[in-house]
């Protein structure tokens, strides 16, 4: 369950610029929901997906994940938190451009100092999962779109994560692409992971497996 | 002013903790008064933010300040060679009216510090901080320590006078000074050694009962029986004298500066034995400090028996 309680979130850059990204946002996730964000650029929906991966702190206000107050956590307990719970996916992928697939998804397994044997299990499991495995030696950077995007959401779901988040992840795929990701969507919905999708991809808005769709204006829910 | 690379280096130093020192004194006064980690205002948000800056920056005063005591020690020991009558720190100590406190405070605050960075290292631990406002609240107070020793620092080397003849540490601490330092050394070596092993004794027996505020309150008493012991008793074995009782001579080339590895031991042995008693941490960790303090009050013990023990070996008489 992700609650987010009366959230606002100013970047302030200077006392002159001032942005309110969130204003008195409050917001209920339960468990295992498809959620999407959906508003324009600039509306405050990536706001929204770092302060649940707790990347960011609330301006006011307070994020609870699982009855726990993942705002109020400092960098070293946010950090576990996140690896823990949360696998992100973005707009860009985020992956290291000049290492294979098998190395970008393993990377978060690192800090876990998991045994060789493990970490291979695993990584079989997710780049199966998501029709990787015959790419593994292959370069990040000589990859698709697709298929990066792909890289993407198996590095983001090696852990076993409960919750996944996703910025704008069809925004550099075309329709196709992004029909097949919906389908890895789809799929990790019925292992009951809670999915929210940051987007304004119309695509999104009308799934069956979607379970709400909020509309975000200039850092207000509607 | 005496401005030798080394006090250059110090009082540099001093000035850039001095700076930082205030700007982090400002910032814990407003956490201290302000902490409230059950609230969710945007007040609250901004105070977090800033006792992370403010404890990194205490902590990085303090992880300097602590090994720059043995620095401090290292360059009286120095700058003796520039001042007329001064075989050792002890001459450089005695030469203006500050040296003395400011080896005293310099102590103090070393335990402080210290413990000022094994709690906030306690505090990184918790997801709720129960310790960040007991951390502002003791650097409150170490800031004035900090700013009195900074300034006696500066002013002890500023007062002292390389045209002036000093006394040397054979006359300071010479049992017919008429100094309080002097009484020391017409007490009895036997008491004194009854006193010291007791002590040891004690701590041993507190670590096997686990009996952390008692094995804290010896280690306490350790600190100061060790001290008088050492500069009664088992400094005249190190220099094989039994009229010298510098406790700075044996930091010097022709002892192999022993006395660093006495003051280290003797240090961490009584710092853990008194975190033992005065942080609240798990099992686990007390159980360790109680491990680190025992090994190196053993070490210190044993190192000190090592000498009078040999030098009977090899003379066939005690001094």
């Amino acid at each position: 369950m992700i609650e987010l309680k009366h959230i606002t979130k100013i970047y302030e850059l200077n006392r002159a610029d001032r942005v309110v990204a969130l204003n008195d946002v409050s917001l209920s996730i339960k468990e295992g929901v498809v959620l999407v964000l959906k508003g324009a650029s600039g509306s405050g929906k990536s706001s929204i997906l770092s302060l649940i991966a707790a990347l960011s702190k609330p301006t006011s206000g307070e994020v609870i994940v699982d009855g726990k107050k993942i705002s109020k956590l400092s960098d070293n307990f946010a950090s576990v938190y996140r690896r823990d719970n949360i696998g992100f996916v973005f707009q860009k992928y985020n992956l290291i451009p000049n290492l294979s697939v098998r190395d970008n998804i393993l990377l978060p397994l690192v800090p876990l100092n998991l045994d060789a044997k493990d970490a291979e299990e695993k990584l079989a499991l997710v780049m199966e999962m998501f029709h990787i495995a015959h790419k593994a030696n292959a370069i990040v950077k000589n990859l698709s779109g697709g298929e990066q995007q792909r890289v993407a959401i198996a590095r983001a779901n090696i852990n076993n994560p409960k919750i996944i988040l996703a910025d704008e992840p069809t925004a550099n795929l075309d329709e196709k692409l992004s029909l097949s990701f919906i389908e890895i969507l789809k799929e990790l919905k019925s292992l009951n992971k809670t999915i929210v999708i940051a987007t304004h991809d119309p695509l999104f808005f009308n799934l069956d497996f979607v379970d709400s769709v909020v509309e975000i204006h200039n850092g207000i829910v509607r | 002013m005496l401005l030798s690379p080394e006090v250059l280096a110090l009082l540099i130093l001093n000035v850039i903790f001095f700076l930082f020192a205030i700007i982090a004194f400002i910032l814990s006064v407003k956490i201290f008064l302000k902490w409230d980690l059950n609230s969710t205002s945007q007040a609250q948000y901004k105070l977090e933010k800033q006792s992370f800056l403010t404890a990194t920056i205490i902590k990085y005063i303090f992880i300097i300040k602590v090994p720059l005591f043995l620095f401090f020690i290292f360059t009286l020991d120095k700058i003796s060679g520039l001042l007329t009558g001064a075989m050792c720190a002890a001459g450089v100590v005695n030469a203006t009216s500050y040296g003395t406190y400011l080896i005293l405070l310099k102590i103090l605050n070393l335990y402080l510090f210290a413990y000022w960075l094994a709690l906030h290292n306690e505090d990184m631990k918790h997801e709720h901080q129960p310790y960040t406002k007991m951390k502002f609240g003791i650097f409150i107070a170490a800031f004035f320590l900090l700013m009195t020793e900074i300034i006696l620092e500066g002013v002890m080397f500023k007062a002292i006078d390389i045209e002036k003849v000093v006394d040397c540490c054979g006359a300071i601490y010479s049992s017919s000074a008429n100094s309080y330092i002097s009484v020391i050394f017409r007490l009895k070596a036997s008491l004194l050694l009854v006193l010291f092993y007791g002590n040891f004794l004690l701590i041993v027996i507190f670590y096997f009962l686990k009996k952390r505020y008692i094995f804290a309150l010896s280690n306490a008493f350790f600190i100061i029986i060790s001290l008088i012991t050492l500069i009664s008793f088992f400094g005249t074995y190190i220099y094989q004298l039994p009229t010298h009782h510098c406790p700075f001579c044996f930091l010097q080339k022709d002892y192999y500066y022993i006395g660093y590895f006495i003051y280290i031991f003797l240090f961490i042995g009584t710092f853990y034995g008194l975190l033992s008693g005065f942080l609240r941490t798990s099992e686990k960790e007390i159980s360790k400090n109680y491990k680190i303090a025992l090994l190196f009050n053993f070490l210190y013990v044993i190192l000190l028996t090592s000498y009078p023990i040999l030098f009977y070996i090899k003379n066939g008489v005690w001094l």
